[in-house]
Formats: structure tokens, C-alpha cells, sequence
């Protein structure tokens, strides 16, 4: 290495070159060259070991991946196997054959008046009539009566007014066979329908066993009551039948009241008797 | 410094002949612990920087382009190690020079001016400082001082000359003195 000129001042050391001369070159620290060695033989050990250590811990971090995979498939297992949680009725669907809620065939014990029929079924013409005629109320005391009416194929022949009629037929002839065999063929067709319903309901067969009760069904305000089909499925339940004798019992002792102050006194007390 | 002789070290070192690095470090260590002592101002630093730079030079030597000089390539890595110390120092307040203007030349007013000229070193950019640490402190050329620093001679003349300015203007009282 050759040094140039001096910019400044040609080949002539100035005095801020002599005073940059001034400054002793210093030694550098005895041990440097060793420190430097000996931390490059350090780093290089490690480096060597490095390896070493990380393929040791791949190995490691495979072999504990692995076990916990085993474990999951055997807890998988054992849980499929033993049923592991434990389903409730009914929310097997996911897995097998959903185990469905079935429910019995409804049954007449099962069909109950709500309270907003029975109020419907009070405030009607329907129950005015009833509660005014006596056959009408005869007839509901037939506790046959009654139960016949909670079967609905029952109430759908009795809503006939050809099965109405024939059954009027019939208790009209009860002593002269002779005049229903003179009805019409409208009437034969009709008896069939009543002698299939009668086949079918015991209690309407001995329902109708009662004189009171045929002459009720064909005259009375039951026959009209028959046609509405709620107010006869509410004749089939006791409470109704008590409610219109209730009224009825009120009627007699209100004979002083105009007939409008009388139905609202018979609802009154037909409430109560419901109460 | 033989530069054939720093490459075949080099390759050495490359095939796995670590000791053969030893003969770098102690070849460099004084003129790169020098550089570091003068542009730091601090013998611990320049310690700690030098041994680092020569550390790192090691262990990235498969980095270094046989091309060119070896002092070229470990220079840069120094001043990255100085930097790194120059960075982490707090910082401070302009240098006092409200040095004493003394005459003769006793050991007391060597010494004296010696850490005023340390001092008004440390009052230059780094940019100049060490174009004037290389070219004082160093038997670099300016072609050799360009090349390390990567920039024209021009630019390494013309930042020589403001430094020496600066420095001049800094100790003009003990240019008086002397």
C-alpha cells in the first residue's frame, strides 16, 4: 500500500496530521486471538451437537404425536363400543332408527269439552232449548245416551234427519209394525244406517231401548241439537248434561221472568252447576 | 498483507481446517481492534467489536467473494459491529474541548492532547470519521480506502479534507500549543 499525496498540502504533514500521529497505535487485548478461536470452537461444537439434539427431538415429538394418536383411537374405540355418552330415549337418530314417539288411537275417554266449547255451547239457542224442554231433558238423563253420544260415528248418524226419522218410525210402530213397512224406500235406506250404527254402539242400542228417549231424539229440541255436531259431542260430556238440567231446575223457579231474563238466569245458573 | 495468501486461508478454512482462521485473526486483529478503538473512543468496545466482527467473519466466511480483499470484506463487518455499539450507547452532549493550552513536551501534555485528538474524533460523522481512521490509522490508499468504503476517491479525498477541517478547527488550540 502506497500513500497518495495529501489533498491538502502537498507531501508536507500539516499539524493536524502530526497531532493524528500522536495517537499511539494500541495493542489490541492479549487474549483477543484466543477468545476468538476458542468462541469459534464453541459455536462449532454446538453446531455439531445441534443436529444431534434436533433429530433426537423430531424423534421424541413423533413418537408422543403417535401415542396420542393411538390413545384417541382407542378412547374412540371403547367409547363406540360401551356407548360412551350415553343417549337419552329418543335422540338415537343420528346413529340408528329414530325411536319415535307413538301415540294410542285417541279413545272417547280421551276427547274432553274445553272450557271455551262448554262457554260456546252454554251462551248457544242450542242450550236455551234444552233447558225449556222437559222430553229433551228426560232423554240426557239417559246415562246410555250419553255415553252413545261420545262415540262420533254415533253422532254422525244421529245428525241424519233420515235416521231421525227413522228412528221416529220405529217408535211409532213399536205396536204397529205394519205402518213403517208403508214408509218409503227413503226410510229403508235409512233404517240400514241405523241398524249398522246400532251394531256398532251398544249404548245406543240400549239408549233406544227407552221409549222416552227415541220420542226425544225424533220430537223434542234434542233433534235439533243432534244436527250441530258441538252441541251434540258437548251432550256427551256430564258436565253439559248438568248444566242444561241445571238451567232447566232454574227456568221452573223463575216463571215470573220474561223469557230473556230467563235464559240469562238459566247461563247463571248453568255457570254454577259448571262451578 | 498478502491477498493470495488471505484467499488460500480462506479455502483452507472452507475445507474444514479451522485453525488455519487463527493466522487471519492474528493478522487483522491489531489494525481491525485499532479502527474500532479509534472510531468507538472506547478500548472495551473496540474489544467486544472486534472480537465479534472476527467471529462473524469466520462463520460466514463461505460468503466471502475471493475476489477481493479480505480486509475490504471484515472492514464491513466491523463497522456493522460499531454501529451496533454506537447505537446502543445513550445519548450525549456535544464534547467539551475546554482543553488547557500547555506547552513543552512532558508526558503529561502528550497524554493530554492525545485525548483531545481522541476527542475531536468522536466530534466528526461517522462518514468522516472513519475515512480519517482508515486513512491515519491504516496503511490504506485512497483507491484501497475507496474500495472498502464502496465509494468514488473523489468522495473519500473530499470528506478527508472536511474532516481534517473539522478536526483542525477542534484543536486549534493545541496547534497553538505545539
Amino acid at each position: 500500500m502506497t500513500k497518495s499525496t495529501e489533498p491538502w498540502r502537498d507531501g508536507i504533514p500539516d499539524e493536524v496530521t502530526e497531532m493524528l500521529r500522536d495517537l499511539p497505535e494500541v495493542d489490541p487485548p492479549p487474549a483477543l486471538a484466543d477468545n476468538v478461536m476458542s468462541t469459534i470452537v464453541c459455536r462449532a461444537r454446538i453446531e455439531t451437537m445441534s443436529p444431534t439434539l434436533m433429530t433426537k427431538g423430531r424423534t421424541m415429538a413423533k413418537k408422543v404425536l403417535w401415542s396420542v394418536a393411538a390413545a384417541a383411537a382407542v378412547a374412540l374405540v371403547v367409547m363406540r363400543v360401551f356407548g360412551y355418552p350415553p343417549v337419552q330415549d329418543g335422540t338415537e337418530a343420528t346413529i340408528g332408527a329414530a325411536q319415535r314417539y307413538q301415540a294410542p288411537q285417541i279413545s272417547s275417554a280421551d276427547v274432553k269439552l274445553e272450557d271455551a266449547q262448554l262457554q260456546a255451547f252454554l251462551q248457544s239457542d242450542v242450550f236455551r232449548q234444552l233447558a225449556s224442554d222437559k222430553v229433551a231433558q228426560e232423554a240426557l238423563k239417559n246415562n246410555d245416551f250419553r255415553r252413545a253420544l261420545a262415540d262420533a260415528s254415533v253422532r254422525v248418524a244421529l245428525s241424519s234427519p233420515d235416521v231421525v226419522a227413522a228412528i221416529a218410525a220405529t217408535a211409532a210402530t213399536a205396536g204397529a209394525p205394519q205402518a213403517l213397512e208403508a214408509n218409503n224406500a227413503r226410510l229403508d235406506a235409512a233404517k240400514v244406517k241405523l241398524d249398522a250404527v246400532l251394531a256398532s254402539s251398544e249404548a245406543l242400542r240400549v239408549a233406544l231401548a227407552s221409549p222416552l228417549v227415541a220420542q226425544a231424539i225424533a220430537n223434542s229440541a234434542l233433534r235439533v241439537a243432534l244436527v250441530n255436531s258441538d252441541a251434540a259431542f258437548a251432550l256427551s260430556q256430564q258436565v253439559a248434561v248438568n248444566a242444561v238440567l241445571a238451567a232447566a231446575t232454574a227456568n221452573l223457579n223463575a216463571t215470573a221472568v220474561s223469557s230473556q231474563a230467563t235464559a240469562g238466569g238459566a247461563t247463571n245458573a248453568a255457570g254454577s252447576a259448571v262451578r | 498483507m498478502d491477498e493470495r495468501d488471505d484467499a488460500a486461508i480462506v479455502a483452507r478454512c472452507l475445507e474444514g481446517d479451522r485453525d488455519a482462521y487463527e493466522e487471519i485473526v492474528k493478522r487483522y486483529q491489531r489494525t481491525l481492534f485499532n479502527v474500532a478503538l479509534r472510531v468507538l473512543g472506547n478500548y472495551e468496545d473496540a474489544k467486544d467489536a472486534t472480537q465479534t466482527a472476527l467471529v462473524k467473519a469466520y462463520e460466514h466466511l463461505d460468503g466471502f467473494d475471493r475476489d477481493q480483499r479480505f480486509f475490504n470484506w471484515i472492514y464491513r463487518i466491523l463497522k456493522n459491529e460499531c454501529l451496533n455499539v454506537l447505537r446502543a450507547r445513550r445519548p450525549s452532549g456535544p464534547v467539551s474541548l475546554d482543553l488547557p493550552a500547555v506547552g513543552g513536551a512532558d508526558p503529561v501534555e502528550l497524554g493530554q492532547r492525545q485525548r483531545a485528538v481522541q476527542v475531536a474524533l468522536q466530534t466528526l460523522s461517522l462518514d468522516y470519521r472513519e475515512v480519517v481512521v482508515l486513512r491515519h490509522f491504516t496503511d490504506l490508499s485512497y483507491d484501497e480506502i475507496a474500495a472498502t468504503l464502496g465509494i468514488p476517491v473523489k468522495t473519500v479525498k473530499s470528506r478527508l479534507y472536511t474532516a481534517r477541517q473539522q478536526l483542525s478547527h477542534q484543536l486549534s488550540v493545541w496547534r497553538v500549543a505545539r
